[in-house]
């Protein structure tokens, strides 16, 4: 490139890199600065306090997500096994849906579904299977918000699975339908063995996105219980207007989110 | 495709029983299926029709467009104007200015490369919430806190990630050759861009653009930490109607949410590839 050109190629490229790092580097390393800092200058009182009220929530968060996961995964793997071996267009399509489904909407449709007076308690109850006085409680605890993120990543989950299930050659399949492999077992063992490492990017990619949720769990959480990190860290912003334990709250996320990386790292390499 | 299927034993082929067992079985679990996927949609429906429900009766004790009527109020319409004006910026605004960027990336040995790569990884990567709390404490000095420009800042940082890693995968996915024939008959990198890589890149340029404008409108973390109260947008409006309880309000402001990414899916569902869609929804 002449040298004219390459200048006008370098000021074209820098305005995205310039509002990233201005609006997402830049603010994520304040996070962490102010994390150490309270109105009396440098300390861990944040973490103290974070140590002394959240540390269950933080479990919580963890416990949740991993549950939300395993949910997600195993209709991920159903579906796309099932997807794999019928070419079912329809099921394929029905299972994207969510995909388009805002984060904010699922959080409310769960909400309306599950509520005590919500509509699955009010058929569960015509169905006489539970007493109309004392419905059961899905949301404002874990359940609730288990369900609804399971649903909405359900269809990243088979997207990405189906996408690595559809890369193991047929002749694998073909040859345990030889041996008299049933569907399932050429699921079990053929197409997830050899999908392993995609799997594993899938886990991560939706775990960490899991312990960073913050519109279902403000919508479907609540409750006096153990709340999500991310409606703590919000809490802690707008009602007590305490940055420095809401930053030493976010700290905590990036280091899960860090380790689960770590883990993916690990289990690529493994491979 | 020819798979072969293991056949049933004699018995089972001949007993009818066997085969309406099987139906129904099949039948069954469609109906949990479509339950599953459509059963939390359907709720939101049943609500956006419904003037009284008391519990615990299983359907709406009164039925009527009276909450449709709505729409045209002043507060959900605002916040659809608002929201499809901050969306069209965005996108506009986040083509213009990730294509060059997204095209050096595919096709160019740029300094630093690796740096800028992970710039744009970190968000998909990171947490929202707590970067963006303080992104909007940045805002609010710069004095674009509750306002629609400020907003619009904030929307810009995840469709750039969004934008640059498609575009960079769209402009990648174009073979070379053509580029490279163009140089080699004198015609300048800028001009090899303009009159061949970005015409073939079209298709791919209009659906990360659909992508983004979508993403936008979805857009919901940002937009309450930046612009809640002064600024509202469906899903803002949608969250504080769902926490007022006005719950037929809501369930109507989530049915118009839905519309636009439905639509697309039905229309522009072969050109979705995976990569495009890993991180959407709005979060």
């Amino acid at each position: 490139m002449r040298k004219g050109e390459t200048l006008g190629w370098t000021a074209a490229a820098l305005p995205p890199i310039l509002v990233v790092a201005g609006l997402f580097f830049l603010p994520s390393v304040l996070s962490v600065i102010s994390s150490f800092q309270t109105k009396q200058g440098w300390s861990l009182a944040n973490y103290q306090r974070v140590g002394d009220l959240y540390l269950k929530d933080i479990r919580f968060t963890v416990l949740v997500s991993l549950i939300s996961l395993f949910l997600t995964l195993l209709i991920g793997v159903l579906v796309s096994g099932y997807c794999r071996l019928h070419q079912n267009r329809l099921v394929e399509w029905l299972f994207k849906i969510p995909l388009f489904v805002p984060f904010v909407v699922t959080g409310h449709a769960i909400r309306i579904l599950l509520a005590p007076h919500g509509l699955a308690n009010s058929l569960l109850a015509s169905a006489g299977l539970i007493n109309i006085e004392h419905p059961i409680p899905f949301t404002g605890n874990w359940v609730g918000i288990a369900i609804a993120l399971a649903w909405k990543n359900m269809a990243l989950a088979v997207l990405l699975i189906l996408g690595a299930f559809r890369g193991v050659d047929e002749s694998y399949l073909e040859a345990a339908r030889n041996f008299g492999a049933a569907k399932w077992r050429q699921v079990l063992d053929v197409l997830l063995p050899m999908s392993k490492s995609s799997l594993a990017v899938v886990a991560v990619l939706i775990f960490t996105s899991m312990l960073g949720s913050f519109n279902i769990p403000v919508m479907v959480g609540g409750g006096d219980g153990a709340k999500m990190l991310m409606v703590d860290v919000y809490y802690n912003i707008v009602y007590q207007n305490n940055y420095g334990v809401a930053n030493a709250l976010g700290v905590a996320a990036y280091l899960l989110s860090a380790g689960a990386a770590v883990y993916y790292l690990r289990a690529v390499k493994t491979n | 495709m020819t798979t072969m299927r293991s056949p049933l034993p004699a018995q089972e082929r001949s007993n009818p029983l066997v085969g309406i067992g099987r139906m129904s079985l099949k039948a069954a679990v469609a109906a949990f299926l479509l339950f599953v996927v459509l059963g939390p949609l359907a709720g939101l429906v049943i609500w956006s029709f419904t003037i009284t429900w008391f519990w615990p009766s299983v359907l709406p004790t009164e039925w009527g467009l009276k909450y449709w009527g709505f729409v045209g109020n002043s507060g959900m319409m605002k916040a659809l104007t608002t929201g499809v004006l901050i969306a069209v910026t965005v996108t506009l605004l986040c083509l213009l200015i990730a294509t060059p960027l997204s095209y050096l990336l595919a096709r160019v040995k740029i300094p630093f490369k690796p740096l800028i790569l992970l710039l744009f990884l970190l968000p998909q990567a990171f947490p929202q919430l707590p970067v963006f709390a303080n992104t909007a404490a940045i805002l609010y000095r710069f004095n674009m806190g509750g306002k629609v420009s400020g907003v619009i800042m904030i929307h810009l940082v995840g469709a750039l990630v969004f934008a640059v890693w498609t575009l960079t995968a769209v402009f990648k996915s174009i073979p070379v050759s053509l580029e490279e024939a163009a140089i080699n008959l004198g015609a300048s990198r800028t001009r090899a861009f303009l009159t061949v890589a970005l015409p073939l890149a079209l298709p791919g340029l209009i659906a990360s653009s659909v992508l983004v404008f979508l993403w936008s409108l979805d857009e919901f973390t940002g937009t309450l930490l930046v612009g809640a109260p002064f600024v509202q947008t469906l899903p803002t409006f949608m969250y504080a109607a769902a926490q007022g309880y006005e719950l037929q309000v809501a369930s109507i402001t989530a049915i118009l949410l839905m519309v636009p990414g439905i639509v697309m899916l039905a229309l522009m569902e072969r050109y979705l590839k995976s990569e495009y869609l890993s991180k959407f929804g709005g979060a």
